[in-house]
């Protein structure tokens, strides 16, 4: 009896906080669908009249397909890459054995406490004598060579499969990499799961690199899109408008985020304590 | 059984130094080339976009340059520019506020919701999505929902004083209540990772260490602060090192959309001084300084911490 009104009492906390931290976020889903003068009203209300659907209509012209196309470019630019050349060097770095191997290993230890905003003004340097600035490959570039967390990740994953497995392959007169393609990357599709989803969500959110190096019409991303609306935020459009922009540029996070639940939160756990 | 093979591969290799490529003491030449191909391509992408710019960084703060012209060395001349320069330190004290606000308050309110949430009673797994949620929002669409909640006009917060018969308040307009509430936000976005870090942590606890608390007569509170707090302390450790790092560099983000630094510099941060520096006034060498010292505001903060841990926990 006692164990049972315990439990109760756990489970409204948990809703109880639950609530508390997603209201800001399940304010926004009803916001967007309010009309200005829902929104505006006092006191606030938390649900709408009657959902304005024409809200995201507008906030789709606002943000323009342009946009969202080239986010997608960006993001998916940044993951191909980032998986293409982390996950080959974690594995020469955990099963090769070379001279050379712990420099290397050690090299990518190097900015995994250094925040990237710190090296922020010489990356764009680098970029800018590197032609790039304005152009996807500026923008993408960069930011897969953020290299560290997912090599040292992807290097702990493969040294955790049996040496046994490896030599086996090359005695059957496999070569490195066909050893690598045939034999270990199809193992590592768990950690290659939880490493995307949190490279997409991370990327997907990045806002300050596209704005220094391509805030260009031609290569802008929905984060540059949005910015504005914080500060000039109502007075030339509306705030449920503003909000139906927010939605839409979260829809495919939140999609990758929902479906892919359990990975990201390895992914986080695995990257965070690496 | 490990430690035998070793051994027989060093017999070997000292017999005949290439007849034994299986052993795992030996070095191969074809090997070698294999795993330099595989870590090309990262290791020139990771070379040029961050070891370079690291160097380059550094490099930079000795030099007055524009992003244009020959770049002139002058020494120590902007780290003694640094020295003087009143807004630079304003910054400091902007970048110490957002730490000393925000890192404390993410890992507390990090860990209890953690603890809160490590129930193994059904459903509970999916009510936790509601505590992961605000992972899925960058920083510009959750400026574009807080900007709104902290409006005076149409925002919850002024309808709320309103009702009450006070004043309004713009938040984000006031050189007290700006920092704060970003920090208030920043706070909201970095729990989720918290929350999944120290669920990881919580996992690894043994159970019966509960158990001998229970027998020991702990209550709850006791037991979470003397078995379950110093249990997850290398969590916390990364957790800390993670929003130290956060509230040093990400601020700038924020502040760049939600204040633009203002009002009157009040939400200027080191990072924010430092883009300033290269992006409005072209100074690329002493904005490289004032990058520099951020790095330095880290390793000191984490060295400090590490410092009053050791103390505490002797």
């Amino acid at each position: 009896m006692r164990l049972a009104r315990l439990r109760i009492g756990r489970y409204s906390t948990i809703i109880l906080f639950g609530l508390v931290i997603a209201f800001p976020m399940l304010y926004l889903l009803s916001g967007s669908l309010m009309s200005f003068r829902d929104i505006a009203q006092y006191p606030p209300r938390l649900f709408p009249t009657t959902p304005i659907w024409d809200n995201f209509i507008q906030a789709w012209a606002y943000l323009t397909p342009r946009t969202i196309l080239n986010t997608f470019i960006f993001v998916f630019g940044v993951l191909f890459l980032q998986l293409a050349i982390c996950l080959p060097a974690g594995f020469a770095l955990s099963k090769i054995r070379f001279r050379g191997s712990s420099v290397v290993f050690a090299l990518f230890l190097v900015p995994i406490l250094m925040p990237t905003n710190l090296i922020l003004i010489p990356t764009f340097v680098v970029t800018l004598q590197l032609g790039l600035v304005g152009t996807f490959l500026g923008l993408i570039l960069p930011i897969a060579g953020q290299a560290s967390v997912g090599v040292l990740l992807f290097r702990q994953f493969f040294s955790t499969l049996p040496d046994g497995l490896i030599e086996a392959a090359r005695i059957d007169g496999a070569n490195w990499f066909q050893t690598f393609f045939r034999i270990a990357l199809p193992l590592a599709r768990p950690i290659v799961a939880a490493y995307s989803v949190v490279t997409f969500l991370t990327a997907w959110n990045l806002y300050i690199w596209p704005l220094l190096v391509a805030p260009g019409e031609q290569t802008r991303v929905l984060t540059l899109a949005l910015a504005p609306l914080a500060t000039t935020q109502f007075s030339n459009i509306s705030p449920s408008v503003g909000f139906a922009a927010a939605v839409i540029a979260m829809v495919p996070v939140l999609i990758v985020f929902v479906v892919f639940q359990k990975w990201f939160t390895r992914g986080i756990a695995g990257t965070g304590l690496e | 059984m490990t430690v035998l093979e070793t051994k027989r591969g060093v017999g070997a290799e000292r017999r005949h130094p290439r007849s034994s490529p299986r052993t795992k003491s030996t070095y191969r030449k074809s090997d070698a080339v294999s795993a330099w191909l595989l870590l090309a391509p990262a290791l020139i992408l990771f070379i040029t976009f961050i070891i370079i710019p690291t160097i380059v960084g550094f490099g930079l703060s000795f030099y007055e340059w524009n992003f244009f012209d020959t770049p002139a060395f002058i020494g120590v001349a902007n780290f003694v520019k640094l020295a003087t320069d009143s807004a630079a330190w304003a910054s400091l004290g902007v970048t110490l506020m957002f730490v000393l606000l925000g890192v404390i308050p993410t890992i507390a309110i990090g860990f209890m919701l953690a603890v809160l949430i490590n129930a193994n009673m059904p459903g509970v797994g999916v009510l936790r999505v509601l505590y992961f949620v605000p992972v899925v929002l960058s920083v510009a669409v959750s400026a574009v929902l807080w900007a709104f909640i902290y409006d005076p006009r149409q925002g919850p917060i002024g309808a709320l004083l309103r009702v009450l018969g006070l004043p309004p308040v713009d938040i984000l307009n006031s050189d007290t209540l700006a920092l704060p509430a970003l920090v208030i936000m920043m706070i909201w976005l970095a729990l989720p990772i918290v929350i999944i870090l120290y669920l990881a942590g919580l996992q690894r606890v043994p159970e019966d260490i509960y158990s001998a608390a229970a027998l020991d007569g702990a209550g709850p509170w006791r037991t979470l602060w003397q078995i379950t707090w110093p249990n997850v302390a290398s969590t916390t450790f990364v957790v800390a090192i993670l929003q130290i790092v956060n509230y040093v560099a990400s601020s700038l983000d924020v502040s760049l959309i939600m204040t633009n630094g203002g009002p009157l510099g009040a939400t200027t941060a080191l990072s924010l001084y430092a883009y300033r520096q290269a992006f409005s006034n072209q100074d690329v060498g002493y904005a490289s300084v004032l990058s520099v010292l951020q790095l330095v505001i880290i390793v000191a903060i984490i060295g400090l911490g590490r410092l009053v841990t050791r103390r505490f926990t002797r």
